[in-house]
C-alpha cells in the first residue's frame, strides 16, 4: 500500500467513532487489516465469509458498538443477502472500507468482474459510497462515510482504489 | 418434544433482561408472544447466530440466547467455526432441529440425512454442545448453560410441526426500534444518533 495509507485507515476508523471490526483477508489489504486487529482500539472479529461478518457487525451495533467492515468487493457480492435482508430490511448502519479490487491497474485476470459489477451492486443494494485514490482523502473520507451511516441508518462505503492498495509492478 | 414446549421453558426460565434472537418463521411468533422488549426477530436464514454473537461481544455482561434452526444454521454454517473462535461465554445458541424446512412443507433438511450439528460445533471447537431430544434433558442442559461462564451450543432436537398462532403485528423495523431503545434504556448509551452532524452552537449536545 502507499505509504501513510495504513495509517490513515486506523487513524479514520478512530476519528469517525468505530470500535468494532469484522474483516476477512485481502492480499493487498492485509497491512491495513493487521494493523487494525493490533490496535486495542477495536473489538476485531475476523471472519470467515463477508456475509458473517455483516451479521456480526449488526450485532455488535445493536448493542451499542459502533461497527466497521475491512472487506473486499468480492466481498460486498458475497453479503448481498445479508445487505438485503439485514441492513437495507431493518435500517441497520454499518462502515465498510474496501480495497477497490478491480479498480484500473489491478493485474489479477480474475478480478475484471469486480470492476463493472461493484458499483451497480452497491447502488442496488442502497449503499451509499465514495471512492478515494489519495491517501490524503482517506480519513475524511472514512469520518464522512460514517456520519451518514449513523444518521441514515444505512450501510456506507469508502473503496480505495489501486492508486492507493497496489504495490509498484 | 415440541418446540412451544421448548419456548414455555425458556419463558419461564430466561430473567426478563436476556437477549434473545429470533430468526424469521414461527419461533419468532412463538417469542413475540412472550411480550418481551430484550428480543430482536426476523432475522434471516443464516444470520442469528453471527447478530448473537456481535451482541454478545459488545455486551459481555450481557447473557444472549440465539434461537436459531436447522435450516437457518446449515445456510451459514461457518458461523459455528467464527462462534467457535470467539467462544464468548455469555452465548447460549439453541438449534431448534426439526429435520426439515417446516415453511417450506417441510421440505427435508440434511440434518433429516444424518448432518450432526452437535459434532460439528464440537469439531469447530466448541466444548459445550449437546443434543437434547426430551423437554427434562433440554431444561436441564439451558439450566446449566444459564449459570455457567461459558459459551453452549444446545441442539434441540424436536417434531416438525407448528402451531397455529395469530399474524404478528410487529414489523421488523419496529422490533428493531424497540429492541435498540432498550439497549439504549438499559445500558445508558445512545445507539440512534440521527442528527449526525448539526451546528454545535445551535444544540445541546446529547447525553
Amino acid at each position: 500500500m502507499k505509504e501513510g495509507a495504513v495509517e490513515a485507515i486506523v487513524s479514520g476508523l478512530k476519528h469517525a467513532g468505530i470500535n468494532f471490526v469484522s474483516m476477512l483477508p485481502d492480499s493487498d489489504f492485509t497491512d491495513a487489516q493487521r494493523a487494525v486487529m493490533n490496535d486495542k482500539s477495536f473489538v476485531c472479529v475476523p471472519v470467515s465469509n463477508e456475509a458473517i461478518g455483516f451479521g456480526v457487525c449488526a450485532g455488535a451495533w445493536l448493542g451499542g458498538k459502533k461497527p466497521a467492515l475491512l472487506i473486499t468487493t468480492d466481498g460486498i457480492m458475497a453479503s448481498a443477502f445479508p445487505l438485503a435482508t439485514l441492513n437495507m430490511q431493518k435500517n441497520i448502519p454499518v462502515l465498510m472500507v474496501v480495497p477497490y479490487r478491480g479498480s484500473l491497474g489491478d493485474g489479477i485476470w480474475f478480478m475484471a468482474p469486480y470492476s463493472f459489477t461493484t458499483e451497480p451492486v452497491l447502488r442496488d443494494l442502497q449503499v451509499a459510497y465514495t471512492v478515494v485514490s489519495k491517501v490524503e482523502e482517506i480519513v475524511p473520507a472514512i469520518k464522512q462515510a460514517q456520519l451518514s451511516a449513523e444518521a441514515w441508518l444505512r450501510p456506507t462505503a469508502v473503496l480505495v482504489t489501486g492508486e492507493i492498495i497496489f504495490e509498484e509492478a | 418434544m415440541k418446540k412451544p414446549d421448548c419456548i414455555k421453558t425458556l419463558d419461564r426460565k430466561l430473567d426478563q433482561d436476556v437477549l434473545v434472537v429470533t430468526p424469521t418463521g414461527k419461533t419468532y411468533m412463538y417469542w413475540e408472544a412472550t411480550g418481551r422488549d430484550a428480543q430482536i426477530s426476523q432475522v434471516n436464514l443464516g444470520l442469528c447466530t453471527p447478530v448473537g454473537l456481535g451482541l454478545a461481544l459488545a455486551l459481555p455482561h450481557r447473557k444472549v440466547v440465539v434461537l436459531d434452526g436447522d435450516g437457518n444454521l446449515l445456510f451459514n454454517l461457518a458461523s459455528l467455526a467464527d462462534l467457535a473462535v470467539q467462544n464468548p461465554g455469555n452465548l447460549i445458541d439453541i438449534v431448534f432441529d426439526n429435520e426439515c424446512y417446516q415453511s417450506c412443507d417441510s421440505f427435508p433438511s440434511a440434518t433429516s440425512q444424518g448432518v450432526d450439528l452437535e459434532g460439528i460445533a464440537r469439531s469447530c471447537g466448541i466444548k459445550h454442545a449437546i443434543t437434547v431430544r426430551d423437554l427434562g434433558d433440554f431444561e436441564k442442559v439451558l439450566d446449566r448453560g444459564l449459570r455457567a461462564g461459558e459459551l453452549y451450543f444446545i441442539v434441540a432436537k424436536v417434531e416438525p410441526g407448528e402451531e397455529v398462532v395469530p399474524l404478528p403485528r410487529q414489523e421488523g423495523r419496529e422490533n428493531k426500534y424497540r429492541f435498540v431503545r432498550y439497549i439504549e434504556r438499559t445500558e445508558n448509551v445512545r445507539i440512534i444518533n440521527p442528527y449526525s452532524r448539526r451546528r454545535k452552537k445551535d444544540f445541546i449536545p446529547p447525553s
